[in-house]
This record gives C-alpha cells, sequence and structure tokens, in this order.
C-alpha cells in the first residue's frame, strides 16, 4: 500500500498539479470562480421560480417568466462574463494589463455571435450564445485574445506614449493593436468566410460534454479527486478546474429544459458530487466522522467530537489530517470505495428516475439532505437517497475504522481523553 | 504577531485558527491569525504580516503563494498535516515559534 502512496506521489501528483497550475487552466479556473456568486444568487431564483412545496408553486407559475429574468440576466449570460474574468486573469498572469485582457476576450466572444434581426426593434444577440452552455466559446476566444496581446507586446506591437502621459491612458493605447488584430480576424473568419467559429468550438467539446454524463465520466473524476485527497491535495480544486466547465455546459442544458417545462437531461453536473457522493467532504467522510463519535478510542472520539459540525458542512480536512485519512493504508480502502459506490447508486437511481437529476447550483456548504432537496428543485427521494448513502458509507468505513482503532490502542497511541473541544 | 492562514476556500483553516489560538492563549502570546482563501491570498498578502501558513492540501500551489509574497518579505511555510486538525493546535505553534526563533 505504502508502494502505491510512493507511485501517487511520484506520477499522479505532480501531472495533476502541473495541469491545475497551467496558466490557461489556472485562468480558467479563477475565471469561472470569479462568477459564482452569479451562479448562486441566479440560482436562488431558480428555487423561486420552481419551490419545493406543490401548493407555493402553483401560486408562483402565473410569474415565472418574471422571476426568471435575475437568473436569465446573471446565470443565463454565464459564458459572456466568465470570458471577461478569464481574460482578466490570464492578461495578470502574463503582466499585461488585465481590464485590457478582460475587454478584449469578452470583445473576442461576442464577435462569434452574429445578430439577429428583431423585427420593428432592430438587432439582438441571442442569449443561448452568452450562456453556460458557451462556456468552451468564452474559454477558447478569451486565450486568443490574451495570446495575441501578448504576441503584440513580445514583438513590441504596441504604440507607446510620451513620457507624461497618465499610465491608464498610456494603457489602453497598448491594447489599440491589439484589438486591431484580433477583432477584424475573428470578423473576417466569421462573417466573410462565414465559418461558424461558435458552433465549430462547441462541437469540438461535444464528446467531452456527453462523456461527462457517462458513468465513467463520474467515475473518473471521483477517482482522481479520492486519491489526490488521500495524499492530501485538495482534489476538488485541482480537477474542478479541469472539469468544471464541463460541470456547467451538463448544468446549463438541466437548467434550459427546467425553465421550459421538460425533463432534465443530465446526471453529471456539480451537484450530483457535491450532494450525492462527497457527503461530509470528499471520500463521503460523514461516515467516518458518524462511526468516530463512537470510538473506543479517546483521541478518535474527540476528533470526531470536533469534526461533526465541519462535517454536516462538508468540510472534512479535520478528519484528512486529524485522523489522518491522508496516507493511512488501513482507510485508504473505504476512502475510494465509499465514494465510487454511492457514486454508482446515485447515478443509476437517476437512471431509472427514481430520484430527480439535480439543476439548481446552491452553497456546497448547506448539510447534504438539505442542499440534495433544493438542488434537485424539492425531490424528496433525494433526502432518501442522501440518507442511504450515507448508511452505505457507514458500513464500509466501520470494518476499517474499527481495524484502525485496534492498531492505535495496540499501539498506545489511542490518546487520552481530552478536553472538550468546541 | 500577524499571521496569514491560506487554504483552498478559507474554510477548513478558520477551524485551525480556532485551534492556534487557543493553544497559544495557553501560553499567554496574542495572536492576530486570518484564513484566506487561495483567491484572496495575493492581495492580502500585502497588508503586512508576519508569516503565511499554507494548509497542507494546497502545498502544491506553494510556488504560487511563495512568488506573491516574495514583494513583501513575508516567510511562507507549509502547516503540517498532522497540525491541521482541530487537535493540532500544539504543532502549528512549535512551528512558527521555530520559524520566529
Amino acid at each position: 500500500m505504502y508502494k502505491l502512496f510512493e507511485l501517487l506521489d511520484k506520477y499522479l501528483i505532480p501531472m495533476m498539479t502541473k495541469l491545475s497550475e497551467q496558466r490557461h487552466l489556472r485562468a480558467v479556473r479563477d475565471g469561472i470562480v470569479s462568477t459564482i456568486p452569479l451562479i448562486i444568487v441566479g440560482s436562488f431564483f431558480l428555487i423561486i421560480a420552481f419551490p419545493p412545496l406543490p401548493g407555493i408553486a402553483a401560486l408562483v407559475k402565473p410569474y415565472i417568466g418574471k422571476i426568471l429574468l435575475p437568473y436569465r440576466l446573471t446565470m443565463g449570460l454565464m459564458a459572456l462574463y466568465a470570458s471577461h474574468s478569464i481574460g482578466y486573469h490570464l492578461a495578470k498572469s502574463y503582466k499585461l494589463d488585465g481590464v485590457s485582457g478582460g475587454v478584449l476576450a469578452m470583445a473576442a466572444f461576442l464577435m462569434t455571435s452574429v445578430p439577429v434581426t428583431y423585427e420593428g426593434r432592430g438587432l439582438a444577440l441571442l442569449m443561448e450564445n452568452l450562456g453556460g452552455g458557451s462556456m468552451f466559446v468564452a474559454i477558447v476566444m478569451a486565450i486568443f485574445a490574451v495570446e495575441v496581446m501578448r504576441f503584440a507586446k513580445t514583438r513590441k506591437l504596441t504604440i507607446t506614449m510620451p513620457e507624461g502621459v497618465p499610465d491608464s491612458v498610456a494603457r489602453s493605447f497598448e491594447a489599440l493593436i491589439p484589438t486591431a488584430i484580433i477583432i477584424p480576424i475573428v470578423w473576417l473568419i466569421r462573417d466573410l468566410v462565414g465559418f461558424d467559429i461558435h458552433h465549430f468550438i462547441l462541437g469540438l467539446f461535444q464528446p467531452l460534454v456527453r462523456a461527462g454524463n457517462t458513468l465513467t465520466g463520474i467515475l473518473v473524476p471521483i477517482i482522481i479527486i479520492s486519491l489526490l485527497w488521500a495524499t492530501g491535495i485538495h482534489g476538488d480544486s485541482v480537477v474542478g478546474s479541469v472539469a468544471r466547465p464541463m460541470w456547467l455546459v451538463l448544468l446549463d442544458q438541466n437548467i434550459a429544459a427546467a425553465a421550459a417545462g421538460q425533463p432534465i437531461p443530465n446526471i453529471g453536473p456539480e451537484p450530483f458530487f457535491q450532494w450525492f457522493v462527497w457527503i461530509g467532504g470528499s471520500g463521503a467522510t460523514i461516515g467516518l466522522v458518524l462511526l468516530m463519535l463512537l470510538s473506543k478510542a479517546p483521541y478518535l472520539k474527540s476528533l470526531g467530537k470536533a469534526s461533526l459540525l465541519p462535517a454536516i458542512c462538508n468540510i472534512n480536512e479535520p478528519v484528512i489530517f486529524g485522523v489522518p485519512v491522508m496516507l493511512n493504508p488501513l482507510l485508504f480502502v473505504p476512502f475510494l470505495l465509499s465514494p465510487i459506490t454511492i457514486g454508482i447508486t446515485t447515478y443509476f437511481s437517476m437512471q431509472f428516475g427514481l430520484v430527480s437529476k439535480p439543476f439548481i447550483l446552491v452553497p456546497w456548504t448547506l448539510p447534504a439532505p438539505v442542499g440534495a432537496y433544493l438542488a434537485t428543485g424539492g425531490d424528496w427521494r433525494a433526502i432518501v437517497l442522501v440518507l442511504v448513502n450515507i448508511t452505505i458509507v457507514t458500513a464500509l468505513y466501520y470494518p476499517f475504522l474499527k481495524a484502525y482503532e485496534r492498531k492505535l490502542i495496540r499501539e498506545g497511541a489511542a490518546g487520552e481523553f481530552e478536553e472538550e473541544i468546541k | 504577531m500577524k499571521i496569514l492562514i491560506v487554504c483552498s476556500g478559507g474554510m477548513s483553516s478558520a477551524i485551525v485558527v480556532k485551534a492556534i489560538e487557543k493553544e497559544a492563549a495557553k501560553t499567554g502570546l496574542v495572536m492576530d491569525i486570518k484564513s484566506v482563501g487561495t483567491g484572496e491570498f495575493a492581495e492580502e498578502i500585502k497588508n503586512g504580516w508576519d508569516i503565511a501558513l499554507v494548509a497542507p492540501q494546497v502545498r502544491h500551489r506553494l510556488a504560487f503563494f511563495q512568488e506573491a509574497a516574495s514583494g513583501c518579505n513575508v516567510p511562507v511555510v507549509v502547516i503540517p498535516p498532522q497540525g491541521y486538525s482541530p487537535m493540532g493546535g500544539a504543532i502549528v505553534l512549535a512551528e512558527i515559534k521555530k520559524l520566529l526563533s
């Protein structure tokens, strides 16, 4: 088992961290993170539009169109917001002007959409081209725009203002030549040659998005995240920076279906993992914490008490580093098996329509049953599934925690009863 | 003494802050400890801190934190994994003292 940890340390971790520290992916991650408040507040209006109580649902029904407006102008324009902040972060990482990078990225992204004529009112941009579904277009165009900026800068293709010109003015002129390259290029390809960049990029990433919705596409992130956490690396933040755009596309399709009153298509957006798999934190350690509360080893028991509240909020660093789960060969087995098992039970429960598919993003620190209930638009069966999953993982952790407890007691490392920890 | 702790979202480090403060209070040390998420670190580090501690689960980003802190001469240290729990206050405090001596 230690051999396995060595291998992980030698291959998986450097590879994954290099990937997540890669400049463009980092900009994508930081860019999307800055739009999360919009997603959460926007989703809040989804809950109001589709309240979990049937009585209220009938009451708000006539006003759904109005209630959904804040959602449509926040999350419904996700890709537009993200294009700006991805461009900003990428430009900053090159020590270029962040705001220029953001504005250029946004312009390049908008240029890929052709406005349609709206009779009697003029031109209109289709909102569906600017929502989460177009996330990958926003990413590609932001990278393109900022790379052109960088190219212009390294080739000294900038207009340098004489000394004494205020910084802000000088900087806006610096962006002039890159802009004069980016806009005509996109226009040439998009409008003169007639090549549909937008749908080409969407098509390019389509297989990835489709894969994210299969059982394999769900198990792969679960396994990689668990392996990373088993060595004490924040797996979600590493894997999330690569997978989040895909999860957002899946989520966007689900929301669009819900808003149109159609059946929810996708199982695999992020709330699937958040509420049904990572219960109590990565590795579904809620089971472990519950067992620790009853442990015969004083150390585990007091740590269990101190970790219960964080665990209910899905924060499990106290257990990962306290027990520790990290580099612990005994606990590694259930730490990997639990999320895989409940990932499978949840997948098939949703596949067979026993539980609704998630389409609402709610803050990840809510207790899992509440989060699952809200994320599925108020399906009580989601709560049942979470409780079933908790039972499964508790059973999976049980023999291994007992073995670990015996080991601690044998080695005299079980500790005295410490004072109460608050 | 002013200590900045960085983790992924600034949540789990808040738990550790409590553990350190409690341990420090036992020895009569007064500490000003703040926890931030990875995204806020580069800005916050400029506000005059004595030490920056990195949560073990984000240790793969150490180079990034060090670069951000290099301009303001703040030493950046990874918290030993055993210290990063509600019961690890003593371990982190020992680490801090080692750093200051």
